[in-house]
């Protein structure tokens, strides 16, 4: 039990941190809803087919507990202490350098059925089929919220500008 | 009945006459304008093949005829990662990413592979010395800083 903990914790944490980091946009609840999705996982009876699935599945519970926490009446009356969603983007630490900040914080704030697509196939390097797995969506509908969510990424970019 | 059959096959006759002759002129436009609308044809043909060759077009990144030739090659997508690439760039406006690996095994060569919002995934070998100084391609200027990254 303490291997399976120590092996997914290695594999899959800083990953699972970023995508819940890109949800809540506060450090405390995303390390919350990772611990959330490692302990359903480890309670999960089905069998995991290989280890493409048992990402795409961590991946996909850790937005539904996200989203999940952000609907919750408790969370919207709440305001998270002494973080500010502007600066979101500075506490996702990417495993590369990115040098434009302005437009990952805007990819954080677009609504939610564009931001994770566009989060997973940008950031995290997913491709159209893996997020269509993932997000358990056609193809098609993946290619089309990506399009029309780099539009609105283009416009609140826009109308930031000073 | 007798005079209008008359009347009528004398129009008939000169109906015939304009008739062919209008043809002739028309045919003869005709045919010319299809003959340019031909040769313009073959040569937008072939200069999509130059163009275009072995790599894909995408309004996001254009690539010239002269970079495809020169300093590009398509190559086969090894599917590397961004933890394993030198350099990444990541356009979310114009909807691409690219990432850029050094060559170990060739000198001032880099690998470049191209993610599209499409679903489309391509790779290019690039080879930095046949870069010229003022490219303005996207590919060739990614490779160039992923060599300077280095």
């Amino acid at each position: 039990m303490e291997e399976k903990w120590s092996y997914l914790a290695d594999e899959y944490r800083a990953m699972l941190y970023r995508i819940a980091f890109s949800n809540m946009k506060n450090r405390a609840d995303a390390e919350d809803a990772v611990q959330e999705a490692f302990l359903r996982y480890m309670k999960d009876e089905k069998p995991i087919q290989n280890k493409e699935h048992e990402k795409a599945w961590l991946i996909r519970t850790t937005i539904h507990i996200c989203l999940d926490i952000l609907k919750s009446g408790w969370y919207q009356r709440t305001v998270p202490w002494n973080e500010s969603f502007e600066n979101a983007a500075k506490n996702i630490y990417l495993p590369y350098q990115v040098k434009d900040d302005r437009t990952l914080d805007a990819v954080l704030q677009l609504p939610v059925h564009y931001r994770n697509p566009i989060y997973l196939f940008y950031y995290e390097d997913y491709s159209i089929r893996e997020i269509a797995e993932i997000l358990n969506e056609k193809e098609g509908t993946v290619k089309t919220r990506l399009r029309r969510g780099r539009e609105e990424v283009k416009k609140l970019l826009t109308e930031r500008r000073p | 009945m007798g005079i209008q059959e008359v009347q009528g096959n004398c129009n008939a006759q000169a109906y015939q006459k304009n008739r062919n002759a209008g043809r002739g002129e028309g045919f003869q436009k005709r045919f010319l304008q299809n003959l340019k609308d031909r040769d313009e044809a073959k040569q937008a043909a072939a200069d999509a093949q130059v163009t275009v060759g072995k790599i894909g077009m995408k309004p996001g990144i254009r690539v010239s005829a002269a970079a495809t030739q020169e300093a590009m090659q398509a190559v086969e997508v090894r599917h590397m990662s961004y933890e394993e690439s030198d350099h990444v760039k990541i356009a979310v406006t114009e909807g691409y990413t690219l990432k850029g690996k050094r060559e170990e095994s060739a000198d001032a060569k880099v690998y470049v592979e191209a993610k599209y919002d499409d679903g489309r995934l391509e790779a290019y070998q690039v080879e930095i010395n046949k870069i010229s100084a003022n490219t303005n391609q996207k590919i060739e200027q990614f490779a160039l800083e992923t060599m300077n990254e280095v």
